[in-house]
């Protein structure tokens, strides 16, 4: 594991302790390496001031050439165990008396050197010059060779307290460390619990608890404090989009009563222009049926136009009344065989005489679920359509048929003919209310269709739009969701 | 960390003790070893002698009236025939102890004997030790000797062979009676005589 991604709990640890432990160290490498100095400093004046006792008690001893008294003078060296050898030396440099006693003389340097004390391979060693009157010519020199094993016994036990030191020190700084470290941790991590509860709860009510005055509690408060402006934030966005609910409901009421009360205006208005209209289109029949003679043939010609009027009048309304009724009633649902009813609506459109000009076909569309009255109504507003708009073509091919690839409100039905068409430029008008693209002159109708159809496949949950080209015939496209 | 050192010298028994290492020393001597040497032939038996003469001024302390002044020579006198020859002269040749120069003077009779600080008194002139000594009192002069009977008769020091070794005897009285301080360090090493038995 890389150490950032260690917890920060262990990281303040791993740095107390290690720093610790480095300080411990250094101060334990100092302090031996200034002991060992002194150490070897006081060592060697110690060997010289031995030197300088066993020099005093060897001058008789030299100076009357006494070797067995010289080597019971170096004899009490024993007392020393330090002392690994010692040698006299007399005044002409030769090897005069040694221990201990079982040396070898080869064993010790075969004439004396210069006097003082020193560190040489693992040894301690030196001479002292046997001096009895200070400023007379020596009597002899005395060799000493000591061993370090006190130093090394020393270095032992002081490595061994050092050891025994750092592991209760660093039990210590341990304990220490543990708790020091929850200082810092503990609102770090307080802050992270605080911002992960935040975030997967999106609570932004909670407060990290606040700790001090340094750097962490800064923190902590300027995170609260962002928390207060989200949790604000959010107050005030919420107002406002209850509001615009609220508005948006009022506007959606507001209009429902507006339009229900234009309808009934509409189917009340369209219901009283009916009787007068009736009476108008009935006397105006009567008029037409009256015996010959006795209209004049101006007169005959108005009232035939009033006739004619007057019907064309009722159909609109009638249009009108329909279309108004799809809002108001919701449509039933129940298995349609398109197929069968496309068939059935163009045998009536033709009157029960087929017209050998028109080319009916009928691909297999399978079954639908929707309300029949208000299909059939599609299916004659389209297929009515298509006649109308063959009427010059001949022969007039319409076709009703499905497309082989879905679309995303379910199948896609369309009613093809190859009848006058449009541009496409006026697809926008095409399902709009009382828009015609042709004069009545050229083809009749109310110009209601189109729109009605609109609504009924809405009513359903389906889209229908229509493609074309002038003189190339028109395509109506309407999907059915199952 | 002094406190320190001194704990851990003490846990680890590693101090030099002077003292103690005196008192061992002084024990020791106690119990004495003798090794074995060969016969020296005369003349080298005298030429220790010669330098175990110099060496006494080096352990003998004289009183300050027994110089003339700081940079008068000690003077070693040889009464009666030189048993050492040039070889004396020889040794104290150049040196110097406290600032001192040696010097050797020899003397045919006793009546001659004036001006020294350390007197041989060679076999020939033995039998009249008691006369010269006679004539020495008062006069701080170590008189050295190495015939029979020499301390009892009134001598400071004498060569006696042991073993094949030159051991010393000395009268510590009469050295005392003459102001002359020895050396405990060569006392140590000696045999102490007093005057009238040997």
């Amino acid at each position: 594991m890389q150490f950032r991604n260690v917890p920060i709990q262990r990281k303040l640890m791993v740095l107390m302790l290690g720093t610790s432990m480095l300080v411990l160290g250094l101060t334990c490498t100092a302090f031996l390496a200034y002991d060992v100095y002194t150490f070897r400093q006081s060592s060697v004046r110690q060997l010289s001031t031995l030197g300088d006792v066993i020099a005093a008690n060897s001058t008789a001893v030299l100076a009357f050439a006494n070797a067995d008294d010289a080597t019971e003078v170096l004899g009490a060296l024993k007392a020393e165990r330090h002392i690994v050898a010692a040698a006299l030396y007399d005044k002409r440099g030769r090897l005069f008396a040694h221990y201990p006693a079982s040396l070898p003389d080869a064993a010790l340097p075969a004439t004396p050197q210069g006097d003082g004390y020193r560190f040489a391979e693992g040894y301690l060693v030196g001479f002292t010059p046997v001096v009895q009157v200070a400023g007379s010519q020596r009597l002899g020199t005395l060799y000493l060779k000591s061993d370090m094993e006190a130093m090394y016994a020393r270095l032992r036990l002081y490595g061994s307290i050092a050891g025994l030191i750092a592991v209760v020190l660093s039990l210590l700084a341990y304990m220490l460390s543990r708790r020091l470290q929850r200082q810092i941790s503990r609102p770090i991590l307080a802050l992270a619990e605080t911002a992960k509860a935040v975030s997967n709860q999106r609570d932004y009510s909670v407060r990290a608890s606040e700790q001090g005055d340094d750097e962490l509690g800064l923190l902590t408060e300027a995170f609260n404090h962002m928390l207060e402006q989200i949790q604000q934030q959010n107050l005030a966005l919420q107002q406002a989009n209850d509001e615009l609910e609220a508005r948006v409901h009022d506007r959606t009421a507001e209009l429902a009563a507006a339009n229900n009360e234009l309808e009934a205006f509409a189917s009340s208005v369209s219901h009283d222009l009916r009787t007068p209209l009736r009476a108008i289109n009935g006397l105006a029949e009567i008029l037409l049926k009256s015996p010959p003679g006795e209209l004049t043939a101006e007169a005959k010609r108005c009232i035939t136009l009033i006739h004619r009027g007057s019907g064309e009048m009722d159909q609109l309304i009638d249009s009108i009344m329909a279309f108004s009724r799809i809002n108001h009633e919701a449509p039933v649902r129940q298995e349609i065989d398109l197929e069968a009813l496309s068939r059935e609506v163009f045998r009536d459109l033709g009157g029960g005489k087929p017209d050998p000009r028109v080319k009916f076909r009928v691909q297999p569309l399978g079954k639908v679920r929707g309300d029949p009255t208000l299909l059939r109504q599609v299916l004659v507003n389209l297929l009515s359509n298509a006649l109308k708009f063959t009427r010059r073509s001949n022969p007039a091919i319409i076709e009703v048929g499905l497309m082989d690839a879905a679309g995303a409100n379910g199948p896609v039905y369309f009613v093809r003919d190859n009848g006058v068409g449009f541009g496409m430029e006026q697809a926008d008008r095409l399902f709009v209310m009382f828009q015609r693209l042709y004069h009545a002159e050229e083809f009749e109708g109310t110009g209601v269709g189109l729109a009605m159809v609109r609504r009924i496949i809405e009513r359903h949950g389906g889209e229908v739009w229509a493609e074309s080209e002038p003189g190339a015939g028109a395509t109506f496209f309407f999907t059915l969701p199952a | 960390m002094e406190l320190l050192t001194v704990i851990i010298s003490a846990l680890l028994g590693w101090r030099f003790a002077p003292r103690r290492a005196a008192w061992l020393l002084g024990a020791g001597l106690l119990t004495g070893a003798a090794a074995q040497a060969p016969l020296p032939p005369p003349v080298a038996e005298y030429q220790v002698k010669a330098v175990f003469l110099f060496n006494f001024a080096q352990f003998v302390d004289w009183p300050e009236q027994a110089f003339k002044d700081d940079q008068a020579p000690i003077v070693i006198g040889v009464l009666g025939e030189d048993p050492f020859g040039s070889y004396l002269d020889e040794v104290v040749q150049s040196e110097k102890i406290g600032g001192r120069a040696l010097v050797v003077r020899r003397y045919r009779r006793g009546e001659d004997v004036a001006g020294c600080h350390i007197l041989f008194v060679s076999p020939s002139s033995a039998a009249q030790l008691e006369r010269v000594l006679a004539d020495l009192h008062g006069q701080s002069v170590l008189t050295v000797g190495d015939v029979d009977n020499f301390c009892r008769r009134g001598g400071m020091v004498r060569f006696i062979k042991e073993k094949g070794k030159i051991h010393l005897r000395i009268n510590v009285e009469a050295a005392k009676a003459a102001g002359l301080t020895i050396s405990s360090k060569l006392l140590r090493w000696a045999t102490i005589i007093t005057t009238g038995k040997d």
